[in-house]
This record gives structure tokens, C-alpha cells and sequence, in this order.
């Protein structure tokens, strides 16, 4: 884990300084003392060797100094009041993707072949198919700005949350009743089923209580890779919500060439989705104790 | 052509035509990309960068049946054009991808040992980095160019692309086939490709069909966020997001790109799926 | 069931579903433009949702996250609106013409060589947190703002100070040399170097804003984290996230408190014109403010009535490096000025949304008698490219037009580009960059020719003029001319104002005749407000003081206020010894 942050880190820190052009550019000159004044704040007149220890110093207390465009902010006061935000986006998608996409997925597997598991797998396959920057925009098209009854944009009220939420986990919602389907299919076969069913026991407890558990699996294999996915896909939600959270910050200050911000939310998220993978292969090993941890 | 092949590629053919729908989407496919692809030659389609100031947007009608943009560009031109950018990108970025990653898993695996840990660790290594934020520094940090696109695209794919043919070609490795190979003096690099790749092929074949629509839907992505194909080419995406600017207003520019997009990858995930189910219908549990 | 059934069960579903999708597409598009054209009834002549907000609640969308909240620092129109809300001059502007008004100040004299302005402030003018707010603090924070350390973007605003220059060039170290002083508590005295007749609106520019001394001392440079920033404004800072929103509520300390009439203004940083145009539709926001609407779309809400529109102090161009060939050949740069149809730019590539211009100034100033217009002529145009050694464009080097990534930009250097083939017959490609980039390649003149702006900051000639002379760090081009540098620093000294006045268009005309830029508009600047709220007024320089705004819940369907015609420039006063 720590060298791939560390990969991670150097190469971010180096692409940012070969970028062209500066933070301190506008249509108007800057004069000359503000712009020595400016460097000097930043550390950014010593010599690159320098400035790059003091990067990796200062990273692991997770401190990246302030913010080249917005100076009177420190890059660790904006992840901090940004990552929640984020996080809540993608804690509700990941939500309301299972909360949905699971019974949906038992539900079809239980009733294979029939008009219900045709329609779910259709509409499921459509899910994956349409992407989140095509569907945001035809929600807010009907519901914001046609009808009026939910607000286009923003994280403010609770009304804001919906749309926002509604697009992120429309594909997630997908893949997963598609692979609790595809588990509890390959689990209803399995001989211990039968013999469950042959016990006499009643269908919800065989599916509740016996196939849920393995038939879970896929999902749960799914689910690290899936809030990897949440996470890069908040970012175009974010940009098209207007949220603020981590994922605007970061497109912005990539074309802002504001280095020390960018570099603390690559690092941030980096750190982040390797926690959560670490997560995700302990709940694995919990559900299915044939697995090792490596 | 080597010892099961015969039956294995019979079968799955056969249980891939009784999936009308899966041959329906290839034909779909085909009917698609062809369309794209010989855009330039198909009799009436409009030039899609002439503009025409006056004009300005229209609705769909008579003579614009997808209306025109903001440019007074036709937008059925716009959208056929984008598809050919859409779907070039989606085929040369797995192409890439293809060719690197098949190469590096077989050879991972048939080397085998401590050269075969050493591969997979820097295939575990690169997936674990946050690919979506290096391209969007590269990207912005270098001209973006069409070059650095599919580099970018490709980059990612492969590694599972390594990984599926590593573990087939584990697999393979200790047959009869490769031992007479050897016997008959083949060298390693022949048999690793002469032999055993082209046992390879079915889940290669289904990862590729899968693997299309989600660089296109990447692009498509990155183009959304201004950083993949540069105006006056327009993608998909490109499309998608210019009209999405003006969403409020025309939102029929955003929809038939958007639409084009949707259907297309659909019909690929539909193959893809259908070609899953036709070589291993027992393998349904391997997430997309 | 049999595989046929099978098959055909599933078939019947995709299908359904795909139809279903399909439909719910088409009945979203059908809607969608429907709901755009205005129809009969009265809510239909506006675009969007208009129920008011509950109370006195202000809603707008600021633009982009502040970079700055110091005044004496920042620039830009997001840092400034803010910067206007918190802290109070010793002037204001009135909201329709912009005209200094009382504000710390309720009184100034003049002296009779117009170099003295004496300004009375109110008595018992205090800051947010109690503390005195006296004469001594407009003198400690202008020298603020000229102080090299405090690196601030705009200490040249206050260059017309005497010795306000050498003291931030760093030539002369004493501040106390700089022309302000307080002789008691509440006079505030200015001595200038030369008359200068801007010199009212440059006190009611946000550089010229007082910061508290008492909180920087203390907090150093995070006295501006929005946290801590107080003022003497009308309205105070309550809440505020990055890049999420700043919300404000009135100051009960401003001496004008009884006339705040909102409770509450909320501002946005929304970058996105389509965003902040949804939300405007939505309703969320009450005003969407020039800039932040879609120019391609003006002429489809142009018959909305909440939408304003009218000149802005500002002029798109194209600039030339006269270091490189061929553009150091003075017929050259005639010629191509000659062949550019600004007229069809303006109407066709911009919708008839801004006005064709052939001038360095923009319009509006009083007293002014522009020199005449660069105009399309292609005829005279062939014949100074002959005159230049190039007759028929033979011989002529490709050359490259740059401009900072956008629609527009694009779609205009795409039309000169025709342009300059067509009349002519020149070779032209286009290269476009982004921000950051396109700023450092003009600054450091890495292009041929390259699309420029620049917005007025006070409403003078000068302030469009100056920036060409020899060597300044706005010129970008390499030109210079010692005629030109002579009128102009003639000008500035030049008490006479029609004298002056008339040197500056001699200044202009040189410019417009050898000089290095190619004029294209005049900017305008458009924007829309709900009919309920009052108080904000299209103005030349886009700025909109918010004191006195308020929300109309009387219901009545009354015109956008914003519709109501603006005040012609004659208005706008020459202070000069006048309350």
C-alpha cells in the first residue's frame, strides 16, 4: 500500500511541475513584487530537489500547505469540508443501489424465466448501457426544469440530494441485481439447496436463509471495485450537480494548475480507495470462510 | 489448429445463433459501424462541419432530421461522424490493449515462478493506482492529443486482459499439445503464441466485446469533462456535452448523441453477454 | 419452458423496454421545448420558474470561488462583489448610474488646481465588531495598498496619489510621503499629483476599500479567511464552505443600517453557464448576472422580460507582435484591419448579441470625440498589402491566430480566418489553449496574432488607453510609439478636461492608425432577474451594489426593473467639487 501512495505521489508531484504555464496568470500583469511575493510563499523559489522532501514531508502529516488559486485556504481545510460531502453522495448511490438492486436480483432469480426476470434483466442491461452524464441531464431536463418539482443543482436542501443520487446509482443499481442474480442462480443449484427444499423448509427461508449468504458473494467481490467506480463517477456528478465536493475540486484545480491542491486529493483519494479495498477483502473473507486472506 | 478446438468452437456457435437477440445486437453492431465507418461515402449525409451561421439551431424536421447545432451543422451528419470517432477509439483503444495485454499474461504465465509473481505484482501495483486521476493530469497537463488518449485508454485495460489470459494459459500450459510441441523442437515464444494463445481465445474474445463499449464510454467520459477528443472532431461524448450546455434550450442535441451512445454500447453489452453464455454457459457469475 | 419460448419471452421484454425508453426520451424532449417558448399567459413571458422567495431573501450566483477577500489584494469580480457587501468606501455607487454617492463619506471638496479632494466622514462610523472606524484608517489602508509587501494587483489604481508610485515601485521607502493624510478623525485628505476627473470612481473601487488595522495586525494574512473577515459594510459574512456558498445577513453596525431592507443574500460560486442558467430557471437563483448566461441562447430569451441587456465597458480584440514578421510593417497591420467585416462577426457568428466596433474606446464617455472608426474596406485593404510588398497575398507567410479555448472564440477566428482568405487570399491557421496557457504565451509574445479583451475599470478613456504605451505589462505586442507616450503623459497632467480629453483621441487615432490591435466588439453585457426583485440596474461596468435591493411580494406582474432604460452615460458626473 504505501509504495503505490508513494508512486502515486511522485508522479503527480513531478507531472504538475512539468506543466506549462503558471498559477499567477491573469489577462492582467501582475506586478513584479506580488509575483516574488507569491513564489516566495510557496516555497516555489527553492530548488526542485528541496521543494519535492518537503512535499513528501510535510504529505505524510497530510499537510500539502495552501492552495495556489484560493491562498488564505489550506489544502487540508478544503479536503476535509469536501470529503464528507462526497462521501454522503456516494454512501446514498451505494445505498439505494443495494437497497434496490438486491431484492430486485433475488427476486429474478427466484422467479428465473419469468415476464418479471425478463423485464429486470432488460431494463438492468439498459441501466448499464446508459451513461450518467447522458442521464443526469435528461432528469434535470424533466423533473427541474419542465416540472419544476426538484432543484437542478447544488447540496443544500434535502430536495438537492435526489437527482444527484438518482443518476450516480442508476448503473450501479444495474450491475448489481445482475450479479445477486447471477449468485443466487448459482447457488440455488447447488446440492445443499435441494436438500434444504427436500427438508420441506419454505422457499423465503431457503432463499434468506440458506442461498442469501453465498449467493451474496459476487456482490460483495463487486463492491470494491463498485465504490472505486462510485468515486470516479461522483466526479462527472459532482461537475454536472454542481456539488462541492472532492471530485469538483479536483477537476477544477487540475485546469487551474493549482498544484498543492491537486496533489493533496489524488494522494487523499488514493490513500482512501486502498482502505476501503482492504475493507471490502475482509468482509469477503468474513462471508465466505473458504477464502483466505492474503 | 489444436486438439479441442473442433468441438468448443461448434458448440458456442451453435448455442450463439439460437440467442436471436445476441445475433440480432451483432448484426445491430455491424449495421452501426458500418454506417460510421463509411460515413464519408453515404450518398445525401451532409458534411458535418459545414457550418451555417444563419441557420443557427432547428428542431428535427424535413430537411435537418436530427435538427442542427448552434453552428447550423447538421446533426445527423454530427452524430454518424461522432460514431466513427466513438467506435475508433473504442476499437484501437482495445486493440492496444489487446495486443499488450495478452502478451504480457501468457508470457507471465508460461515463464511461470518467480518472473510470473514479479509481472502480476506490477499488474496488482498499476491496478490499485487511481487511473482516472493520472489521466486527468496527463491530459491536462499535455496538449491532449489523440495519441495520449488511447495510450490513457488503453492503459487500464489491459491489466485485466493480463489477467484472464494468465490464468487460461496456467492452465493450458501442462497439456499434451504444448509437451509435443516442445518434443518437436518449437521454440517458446512459437508455442506460447502458435499454441497456446489460440486456446485463449474464448474468454479473449468475450473480454474484447466487453472491453469496446467501456473505452468508448471512457472517451465518451473524458470528452464529457473536456479532455478527450478535441473540437472541430466531435465524439459522442463531445456531442453529449456540447448539448448539454444548452440543455435548458435544444435539448435534442443532447439526446441523439445520447441515445446513439446508449444503443450502441447496449447492443455490445447484449453480444457480450450472448458470447459469454455461448462458450461457458455454466460462467455467469464473472462481473462485467 | 422450450427454448422458443424462452426466446421469445425474452425478446418481448427487451423490446418493451426499449420502446419504453425510447418514448420516455421523446415525450422528454417534446416537453422540454415546449416549455421554452413563451406563451400568453403572464408567468410565460419569463423564463423559468418565478415564485419569489419566502421573505427577503436574495439568491445569486457569484460566479466562482473568491481567490481573495482583501480587498487591497484582489482582483476580479467574484473577490469584488463580495469585497462590496463587507466593506463600504468613502464613496458609493448608485445602482443606475453608477454616480458617486455619499457612502463613509457624506461630504468632499475639491481644491481650485484640482489636486486636493477633502473627504467628511459620517460621525460615529464604526467597524462590524464596535471598534472606531476614523480617517486614520482610509490613510493606514491605502498605504496598505501601495505598500510593495502587500503585493497587491491593483496598487496602480491608486497611482494618481502623489508619490504613490515611487513609493510601490520601492523608490521611495517613506509612506508617510504618500499624498493622504487625516488632520483629525473624521477628514480624510488626498492630494494628487495631477487633476485627474476619475478620481471619484477610483475611491469607489474595491482596492480603495478601508480594512481594519486593528484585525490584520492581529491575524496577519488570515485575517481574509472568510471566517474571520469583518467590515464596515452593509452586510457581514454568517456562513461560508468552499465552493458550496457564502451567506451573508445585515450588518447592524452600518450607520445605513435602517435602509437594509434584505435579511439574508446568498451567493454561489457556480462556474458553469448552463448550470447557473438551470438553476436560474429553477428558480433557485433571483439574479443570474452578465456573464453567466449562454451568449448562443440570447437571441431566443431576448423576448423573455426578465432578461436585461445593454452595453458593457469592455472591447474584444485581436493583437499583433510587431517584433515579428510580417506584422512590423505598418501596411500590413492595415490591411488587416481593413478586411475584417465586423459587422457580419457581430451579426452572424454572435447572433446580433453584441455591437461591431471599430474603435479602441469603447462607447459612453463624456465629452469624448472618438477619432474615426476602423472600417471593412477590402479594396483598401488588397491595396495596403500591395503597398507592404505583398500585392495578392503573394509571398505572404502562413501566420496563426491563438485565443484562449472557447465556442466563440473559436467560431470568430474561424470567420477572420475566412476573412483574411477571401479578401486577401491568406494562409491561416487557428491554435487555441487554454487559460493558464494563452496567458503565459501572450505575456511572454509566443504568437502572431491573438484574440484579446479588456474591461474598463473606471469610466475614462485612459483606462482603455494606457495600456499601450512603450513597454507596459498589458501591451503584450512589442509596439510602441514616443508620440503616443508623449500625449498620453501629457494627458495626465492636463488640468484643462476638453484639452485632455482632446489629446487622448489624438492618442487613440495614432493607435488606431500604425497601431498593433485589430478592434472586433463592443462588449455587452446581458443578464436575468426575476420581476420581483428590485434594486439592480444594467450598468456599463457590471457593477451592481446590493445595498438597497429588495424583494417584491406585492405580487403586481410589474415590468423587470432591469428593463427599465439606463441612464444615458451623460449623467454620470464629473464630481469635482460637488457633494
Amino acid at each position: 500500500m504505501i509504495p503505490t501512495l508513494w508512486v502515486i505521489a511522485t508522479l503527480t508531484f513531478f507531472l504538475m511541475r512539468a506543466a506549462p504555464g503558471g498559477p499567477f496568470q491573469s489577462e492582467r500583469e501582475i506586478p513584479a513584487a506580488a509575483k516574488e511575493q507569491l513564489l516566495r510563499q510557496y516555497g516555489l523559489d527553492k530548488p526542485l530537489a528541496e521543494q519535492y522532501v518537503r512535499f513528501l514531508v510535510n504529505a505524510v502529516r497530510l499537510d500539502f500547505g495552501p492552495s495556489y488559486k484560493y491562498p488564505t485556504q489550506q489544502v487540508r481545510d478544503i479536503i476535509l469540508t469536501s470529503f464528507p460531502v462526497s462521501l454522503e453522495l456516494g454512501l446514498w448511490a451505494l445505498l439505494f443501489s443495494l437497497a434496490l438492486g438486491v431484492p430486485i436480483g433475488v427476486l429474478a432469480a427466484s422467479r428465473q424465466n419469468t415476464g418479471f426476470d425478463y423485464g429486470a434483466m432488460a431494463s438492468t442491461l439498459l441501466g448499464v448501457s446508459v451513461p450518467n452524464f447522458v442521464l443526469g441531464p435528461l432528469l434535470v431536463l424533466l423533473f427541474s426544469l419542465t416540472l419544476y418539482w426538484l432543484p437542478p443543482a447544488l447540496w443544500i436542501t434535502p430536495a438537492d440530494r435526489i437527482l444527484p443520487v438518482l443518476t450516480l446509482s442508476a448503473i450501479y443499481l444495474a450491475y448489481i441485481a445482475r450479479l445477486t442474480r447471477g449468485g443466487m442462480l448459482e447457488t440455488l443449484k447447488q446440492d445443499y439447496i435441494r436438500t434444504a427444499r427436500a427438508k420441506g423448509l419454505p422457499e423465503s427461508r431457503v432463499i434468506f436463509g440458506h442461498a442469501f449468504k453465498l449467493g451474496i458473494l459476487p456482490v460483495v467481490s463487486y463492491l470494491g471495485p463498485a465504490v472505486a467506480r462510485i468515486v470516479m463517477g461522483s466526479i462527472v456528478i459532482e461537475q454536472i450537480f454542481a456539488i462541492p465536493g472532492l471530485g469538483r475540486h479536483l477537476v477544477s484545480a487540475a485546469f487551474n494548475r493549482d498544484y498543492t491542491l491537486v496533489l493533496g486529493i489524488v494522494i487523499f483519494y488514493a490513500g482512501f480507495l486502498m482502505v476501503l479495498n482492504l475493507l471490502v477483502d475482509v468482509a469477503y473473507a468474513w462471508l465466505d470462510p473458504r477464502v483466505e486472506l492474503a | 489448429m489444436s486438439a479441442r478446438g473442433g468441438s468448443l468452437w461448434s458448440d458456442a456457435w451453435r448455442r450463439l445463433k439460437k440467442n436471436r437477440m445476441a445475433v440480432a445486437s451483432g448484426w445491430a453492431l455491424v449495421a452501426i459501424a458500418a454506417l460510421c465507418m463509411l460515413a464519408p461515402w453515404v450518398p445525401g449525409l451532409r458534411d458535418p462541419n459545414a457550418t451555417d451561421f444563419q441557420l443557427g439551431v432547428t428542431g428535427p424536421a424535413w430537411q435537418h432530421w436530427m435538427g442542427t447545432d448552434l453552428l447550423g451543422r447538421d446533426m445527423l451528419a454530427r452524430v454518424i461522424y461522432g460514431g466513427r470517432i466513438s467506435i475508433l477509439v473504442g476499437i484501437v483503444g482495445t486493440f492496444v490493449s489487446l495486443v499488450i495485454g495478452v502478451s504480457y499474461g501468457a508470457i507471465s504465465a508460461y515463464a511461470g515462478g518467480k518472473v510470473d509473481e514479479a509481472m502480476m505484482r506490477g499488474v496488482d501495483v498499476l491496478y490499485s493506482l487511481p487511473y482516472i486521476f493520472l489521466v486527468i493530469l496527463l491530459l491536462t497537463v499535455f496538449t491532449k492529443s489523440l495519441l495520449l488518449l488511447f495510450i490513457a485508454l488503453g492503459a487500464v485495460q489491459w491489466l485485466t486482459m493480463a489477467r484472464i489470459v494468465r490464468g487460461q494459459v496456467l492452465s493450458l500450459k501442462h497439456q499434451n499439445f504444448v509437451e509435443a510441441a516442445r518434443a518437436l523442437g518449437a521454440g517458446d515464444l512459437r508455442i506460447i503464441f502458435g499454441h497456446i494463445v489460440p486456446n485463449t481465445l474464448g474468454p479473449v474474445i468475450v473480454y474484447t466485446t466487453l472491453t469496446i463499449p467501456a473505452i468508448i464510454l471512457q472517451e465518451a467520459f473524458l470528452s464529457f469533462l473536456g479532455l478527450g477528443v478535441q473540437p472541430p472532431d466531435a465524439s459522442w461524448g463531445v456531442l453529449v456535452a456540447e448539448g448539454a450546455q444548452m440543455l435548458a434550450f435544444f435539448p435534442w442535441l443532447t439526446l441523439f448523441p445520447g441515445v446513439a451512445l446508449a444503443l450502441t454500447l447496449f447492443a455490445f453489452n447484449f453480444l457480450g453477454d450472448g458470447l459469454r453464455d455461448a462458450l461457458d454457459p455454466q460462467d455467469r457469475k464473472v462481473a462485467a | 419452458m422450450n427454448a422458443p419460448d424462452k426466446n421469445r419471452a425474452q425478446r418481448f421484454w427487451l423490446i418493451a423496454v426499449l420502446i419504453a425508453f425510447e418514448l420516455g426520451l421523446v415525450v422528454v424532449a417534446c416537453v422540454g421545448r415546449r416549455a421554452n417558448t413563451p406563451g400568453p399567459a403572464s408567468a410565460k413571458d419569463y423564463f423559468g420558474n418565478v415564485a419569489p422567495p419566502r421573505g427577503q431573501v436574495f439568491t445569486f450566483n457569484n460566479g466562482a470561488e473568491p481567490e481573495h477577500l482583501d480587498p487591497a489584494v484582489m482582483s476580479g469580480q467574484p473577490d469584488g462583489r463580495v469585497a462590496r457587501l463587507v466593506f463600504e468606501g468613502l464613496v458609493s455607487s448608485d445602482p443606475k448610474t453608477l454616480a458617486a454617492t455619499p457612502g463613509q463619506a457624506y461630504r468632499w471638496d475639491l481644491s481650485d488646481d484640482r489636486k486636493t479632494y477633502t473627504f467628511h466622514l459620517r460621525p460615529g462610523l464604526q467597524w462590524a465588531d464596535g471598534q472606531a472606524l476614523t480617517a486614520q484608517d482610509f490613510v493606514w489602508s491605502w498605504r496598505r495598498v501601495l505598500s510593495p509587501a502587500t503585493g497587491s494587483r491593483y496598487a496602480n489604481f491608486l497611482y494618481p496619489i502623489k508619490n504613490a508610485e515611487a513609493f510601490n515601485r520601492g523608490e521611495l521607502a517613506d509612506s508617510s510621503q504618500v499624498g493622504v493624510a487625516a488632520p483629525d478623525d473624521s477628514t480624510f485628505v488626498v492630494t494628487l499629483e495631477n487633476p485627474t476627473a476619475y478620481f471619484l470612481e477610483i475611491a469607489a473601487f474595491y482596492t480603495a476599500l478601508p480594512t481594519p488595522r486593528h484585525l490584520v495586525e492581529k491575524l496577519g494574512s488570515n485575517w481574509e479567511s472568510a471566517h474571520n473577515l469583518m467590515g464596515n459594510g452593509p452586510f457581514r459574512i454568517v456562513e461560508w464552505r468552499q465552493k458550496d456558498r457564502f451567506v451573508f445577513v445585515p450588518n447592524d453596525r452600518y450607520w445605513d443600517r435602517a435602509n437594509v431592507r434584505l435579511t439574508k443574500i446568498v451567493a454561489l460560486p457556480i462556474e458553469e453557464v448552463s448550470t447557473s442558467t438551470n438553476l436560474y430557471k429553477a428558480g433557485v437563483l433571483d439574479w443570474n448576472p452578465s456573464g453567466y448566461v449562454p451568449k448562443q441562447v440570447i437571441p431566443f430569451i431576448q423576448k423573455f422580460k426578465d432578461f436585461s441587456g445593454g452595453p458593457f465597458h469592455a472591447v474584444y480584440f485581436y493583437s499583433m507582435v510587431v517584433t515579428r514578421k510580417p506584422f512590423d510593417n505598418v501596411w500590413v497591420r492595415r490591411a488587416l484591419n481593413y478586411a475584417i467585416d465586423r459587422e457580419a462577426i457581430a451579426k452572424y457568428v454572435l447572433k446580433g448579441t453584441v455591437r461591431a466596433w471599430g474603435n479602441i474606446t469603447p462607447a459612453g464617455y463624456t465629452g469624448y470625440d472618438a477619432p474615426a472608426p476602423l472600417r471593412y474596406d477590402p479594396v483598401q485593404a488588397r491595396e495596403c498589402l500591395a503597398k507592404a510588398g505583398y500585392p495578392g497575398g503573394k509571398g505572404f507567410p502562413k501566420i496563426e491566430i491563438l485565443f484562449n479555448t472557447s465556442e466563440d472564440n473559436r467560431r470568430i477566428a474561424e470567420a477572420v480566418q475566412a476573412m483574411w482568405k477571401r479578401e486577401l487570399n491568406l494562409s491561416v491557421t487557428l491554435t487555441n489553449q487554454e487559460w493558464a496557457s494563452f496567458q503565459a504565451a501572450t505575456t511572454a509574445r509566443q504568437y502572431d496574432v491573438a484574440r484579446r479583451s479588456w474591461i474598463g475599470d473606471y469610466m475614462d478613456p485612459n483606462t482603455f488607453l494606457d495600456m499601450w504605451q512603450t513597454g507596459n505589462g498589458n501591451n503584450r505586442t512589442g509596439w510602441g510609439d514616443p508620440r503616443y507616450d508623449a500625449l498620453l503623459r501629457g494627458a495626465t497632467r492636463e488640468p484643462d478636461t476638453a484639452r485632455r480629453l482632446a489629446m487622448l483621441s489624438q492618442a487613440e487615432a495614432i493607435l488606431l492608425a500604425d497601431g498593433p490591435e485589430i478592434p472586433i466588439y463592443h462588449y455587452t453585457e446581458s443578464s436575468l432577474i426575476k420581476p420581483y426583485v428590485r434594486g439592480i440596474y444594467s450598468t456599463m461596468l457590471d457593477v451592481h451594489p446590493l445595498t438597497h435591493v429588495w424583494i417584491d411580494h406585492g405580487g403586481k406582474d410589474g415590468d423587470a426593473v432591469a428593463a427599465a432604460p439606463r441612464a444615458a452615460p451623460e449623467a454620470a458626473p464629473q464630481a469635482e467639487g460637488r457633494p
